[in-house]
């Protein structure tokens, strides 16, 4: 029997260990290669026409899930060569050198490698058009284009390239791994018992301190506070987790346990001490995926939330279909010309005059952030016309109603702080004492001013006589905001393309809702898609290797089982032990990580959506998407949980 | 009082009409009554690891049946089989069988838990027993954390602990060296006369079936003779010495 047959022979028979194993490596395959075929193919390259950074989120996401990837191999891959322990020390004693052993581990290694590289490559040229169509359904509004099959040479060199190497590390890591193997301590490895944490009590309380410190950052409602604390929070979750499964659950267990009550309930004592036993070996395993789980579902959450809310999102920023600010000229009559050209039917069409106040002499600021500052004139309206801009804006806005005197500020993002700052202030308006009654967040009717002010139609006509309030002037000429709403105006990129055109060269400050939305379209749909297979790697890597260690367990376990059953355990006992053996270990890391995301969101929601979605709901919004990953999530890992329930029941009765 | 009735019991292995068949035990019969101490011996392969799977209903005899506490075994399903072990049977066994995931109480208690007996019965009745059985001071320790002695009387608690009719020892001071081999028989004695436990041990070690008070040997399946101890041990042991060299071959 040569090297190679009993490779061969070692990977036939070790074939249900390494099933989830081998289904996660070519997962890993197929996603590298369509990310690095996605990147070369011209038609999406041509499609992405907003966003540019589409071949570097695709080739940094590439190369973030490869670093896993490689990470993560290399320690399975050694935890496997540990578990075969025995059978290795068999070889050994039939005089097999280290060497050899080590040879014919990496050459299972290169074999298995080779196998699943193939499997991986061929799926993705299999999928590379399905793939393209999918991304490209995602992210363009109205992609209209052939995608055909291909195959990309340069992909599947660099991925076989990429793969090839982190095989060679594994091999050479696994080499290591039997070099220091002692003859004496392969026997001994069945009796030798896993080292024990009983974990400590402070380490409890200091990991749930830390987790608690992050969440308090997390869901401050104050944006700066958020975003300044990012990375602490991070550090702090995170460690705190890691921390938890290390020395913190090991001493709830251990609480249970003092719980005799609880504990000495048959079932309770043989899982919870073999729970408590295996603790160490899956405690890094377990806080891995508490922290993946809770990075994969918050971003695509929050991806997929900005996916789907795109369009509200844009009407929300723009208001109309288009808006500019015209300065005299012919320019709307180009802009008519255009939908004309185009076969395109107005549905709303408005002009305002715009007109502007000097800010109060002294300056106002909201909570040390200047908000009224000298020199920065405010955009002024009359209630009627203001009543008549927000009639025509496609995303909900209150119509004013303002008495005399009074004043509604608008401004375009952080109500709170400025409904503190200025509610029930009176404003000195260039002489004209107004008192603020209501602070509306809105980015519409600034027309490139910061602040915006509505006044009563009696008030404003009267300030406009004493020249308080003047009309907005560009090169001396007094400027219009120009709004449409027309028909098709989010997939009709050619009128589009003939607009840019008009209203680029003219230098004018408009905007289109086509552009936004494509652009948020086009990103978010990326992320999207990127995240999807991203939380596919990590899942299956994570809860294969989970698998993997239940898998030896109930090797080791099988005897105690026998024990059992000798003195009496039947097997309705029986299945409820294993059930609650299993349970813990795959379903607290996920609660955890799920409790984790909840608040993860909370910041995405107070960092990104706080500005742009100015409806008071958006976290529930998130957490409503979020709920539907989070199902998506456990029954993917209900289902990993029973396929390991299955074997570990196999085992354990063979 | 009687406890075990068995009744022309046989075990073949295979199937009865196939050439490669094999007799591991033809028609044995024989009672147990109450605080018996009964060693069964013979030669490797002699059948009685086997006799001993049946007693403890780990296995089926192919033929014959036995009564235990009046009901037959042979007749009961899964199920009923499990609660009467954990009712009726306890086991020592040759590697001790601890469970190495919980410490040594947790061990003795786990017969008593799978029963669902009440906390602070079981607290008493542990705390009684590892005090009488000399294994108090470890009893928190995890089985590697002990002496292989420490070990088989943890053993011998856990097969104790639950007031089982009979206590089925396999080979168990097989794993000891002598001074603990010695220890536990004077133990499994001690258990026998104090809490007057019927016991049933196979051994094929002399010395150790010299603390019985009556053995069966057991040659091809058969028994091939009994032997009563009286009150000296010496020369129960000489006896012993000589069946073993009757028997042809009697390994030490």
């Amino acid at each position: 029997m040569n090297l190679f047959s009993l490779a061969v022979r070692n990977i036939r028979l070790n074939g249900k260990k390494y099933v989830m194993y081998l289904f996660s490596m070519g997962f890993s395959v197929f996603t590298v290669y369509t990310f690095l075929a996605l990147m070369r193919n011209e038609i999406v390259m041509n499609a992405f026409q907003y966003d540019t950074r589409y071949q570097s989120l695709l080739s940094s996401f590439a190369v973030i899930i490869l670093v896993f990837v490689l990470f993560f191999l290399i320690s399975s891959n050694n935890s496997f060569i540990r578990a075969r322990k025995k059978e290795l020390s068999t070889y050994a004693l039939f005089g097999m050198p280290n060497r050899r052993i080590g040879g014919l581990l990496f050459l299972e290694t290169a074999m298995v490698g080779l196998g699943m590289l193939i499997t991986g490559i061929g799926l993705g040229i299999f999928f590379s058009k399905l793939m393209a169509m999918i991304l490209l359904e995602m992210t363009l509004v109205n992609f209209a284009g052939q995608i055909s099959f291909s195959i990309d040479p340069a992909a599947l060199y660099q991925t076989a390239g990429i793969f090839g190497i982190i095989f060679c590390l594994m091999g050479l890591s696994g080499w290591r791994v039997v070099a220091r193997f002692e003859l004496v301590d392969l026997f001994k490895a069945d009796k030798v018992s896993e080292k024990k944490t009983k974990g400590s009590f402070a380490v409890l309380i200091l990991s749930i301190l830390l987790i608690a410190a992050g969440y308090f950052l997390a869901i401050s409602r104050d944006p700066y506070v958020v975003v300044l604390g990012s990375i602490p929070i991070l550090i702090l979750v995170i460690s705190g987790t890691y921390l938890f499964f290390w020395g913190g659950l090991p001493k709830v267990l251990g609480m249970v346990k003092r719980n005799k009550r609880l504990y000495y309930k048959g079932a309770n004592l043989i899982s919870v001490s073999a729970v408590s036993h295996r603790m160490r070996s899956v405690a890094s395993v377990m806080a891995t995926i508490a922290v993946l789980s809770a990075v994969a579902v918050t971003a695509v959450a929050t991806g997929f939330t900005l996916y789907a809310n795109a369009e509200r999102n844009t009407y929300s920023n723009i208001g109309f279909d288009l808006a500019f600010k015209s300065g005299g000229g012919n320019i709307e009559e180009q802009v008519a010309a255009v939908f004309l050209e185009n076969g395109v039917t107005v549905l709303d069409a408005a002009e305002l005059p715009l007109y502007e106040i000097d800010a109060p002499k002294t300056p106002y600021t909201a909570d040390g952030m200047p908000l009224l500052t000298p020199g920065n004139p405010v955009r002024v309206y009359s209630e009627s016309e203001y009543n008549q801009l927000v009639s025509f804006a496609k995303t909900t806005m209150e119509t004013a109603s303002v008495a005399q005197g009074e004043g509604h500020f608008v401004f375009p993002y952080s109500p709170d702080r400025i409904e503190h700052a200025l509610l029930g202030k009176e404003l000195d308006m260039n002489g004209f004492e107004i008192r603020v009654t209501e602070v509306i967040r809105s980015n519409v009717p600034g027309f490139g001013m910061l602040n915006t002010l509505v006044l009563d139609d009696e008030d404003f006509t009267m300030l406009l006589q004493e020249r308080k309030i003047t009309p907005s002037l560009v090169d001396g000429e007094a400027v219009h905001a120009a709004v449409f709403n027309y028909e098709g105006a989010l997939k009709n990129r050619q009128l589009n393309q003939n607009l840019d055109g008009v209203l680029t060269t003219r230098g004018l400050h408009y905007k289109t809702a086509f552009g936004l939305y494509n652009e948020s379209m086009e990103t978010f749909g990326l992320i999207c898609f990127i995240g999807f297979f991203m939380s596919g790697v990590f899942i299956m890597m994570t809860a294969s290797l989970l698998y993997f260690k239940q898998i030896m367990a109930a090797e080791e376990e099988r005897n105690q089982y026998q024990t059992l059953r000798r003195i009496g355990l039947e097997g309705r006992t029986e299945r409820q032990v294993i059930r609650r053996r299993l349970l813990p270990v795959f379903f607290i890391p996920l609660a955890m990580g799920i409790l984790h995301s909840v608040f993860a969101m909370k910041t995405a929601d107070t960092v990104v959506f706080a500005h742009m979605i100015p409806s008071a709901n958006s976290y529930l919004h998130v957490l409503g998407f979020s709920a539907v990953m989070y199902g998506v999530y456990g029954l993917f890992y209900a289902i990993f949980y029973i396929i390991t329930k299955a074997q570990y029941g196999r085992i354990i009765r063979s | 009082m009687q406890i075990l009735k068995v009744e022309n019991i046989s075990k073949v292995y295979g199937s009865r009409k196939s050439s490669n068949h094999y007799t591991a035990l033809k028609n044995i019969s024989f009672e147990v009554n109450q605080g018996d101490f009964i060693g069964v011996m013979g030669s490797s392969g002699s059948g009685k690891t086997t006799l001993l799977n049946i007693l403890g209903s780990l296995d089926k005899p192919t033929g014959g049946r036995f009564i235990m506490n009046g009901n037959d075994v042979g007749a009961m399903n899964r199920n009923q089989l499990a609660k009467h072990r954990m009712e009726n049977i306890g086991f020592i066994f040759q590697d001790y069988n601890l469970l190495e995931t919980m410490t040594l109480k947790e061990n003795i208690i786990l017969p008593l838990a799978l029963r669902g007996k009440d906390i602070a019965a079981i607290e008493a009745k542990v705390s009684a027993l590892a005090d009488n059985l000399g294994i108090q001071h470890v009893i928190d320790k995890y089985p590697y954390e002990v002496s292989g002695g420490e070990q088989q009387r943890a053993a011998a608690c856990r097969a104790l602990v639950n007031d089982p009719k009979v206590i089925l020892a396999d080979e168990p001071t097989g794993n000891l060296d002598s001074k603990s081999g010695k220890d536990l028989l004077k133990l499994l004695t001690h258990i026998n006369t104090q809490y007057g436990a019927t016991i049933l041990m196979v051994t094929h070690d002399v010395f150790a079936a010299s603390y019985c008070r009556k053995i069966l040997f057991i040659r091809d399946g058969e028994i091939y003779n009994e032997l009563y101890g009286g009150s000296d041990r010496k020369q129960f042991f000489d006896s012993i010495i000589n069946v073993m060299s009757m028997l042809g071959g009697g390994e030490g």
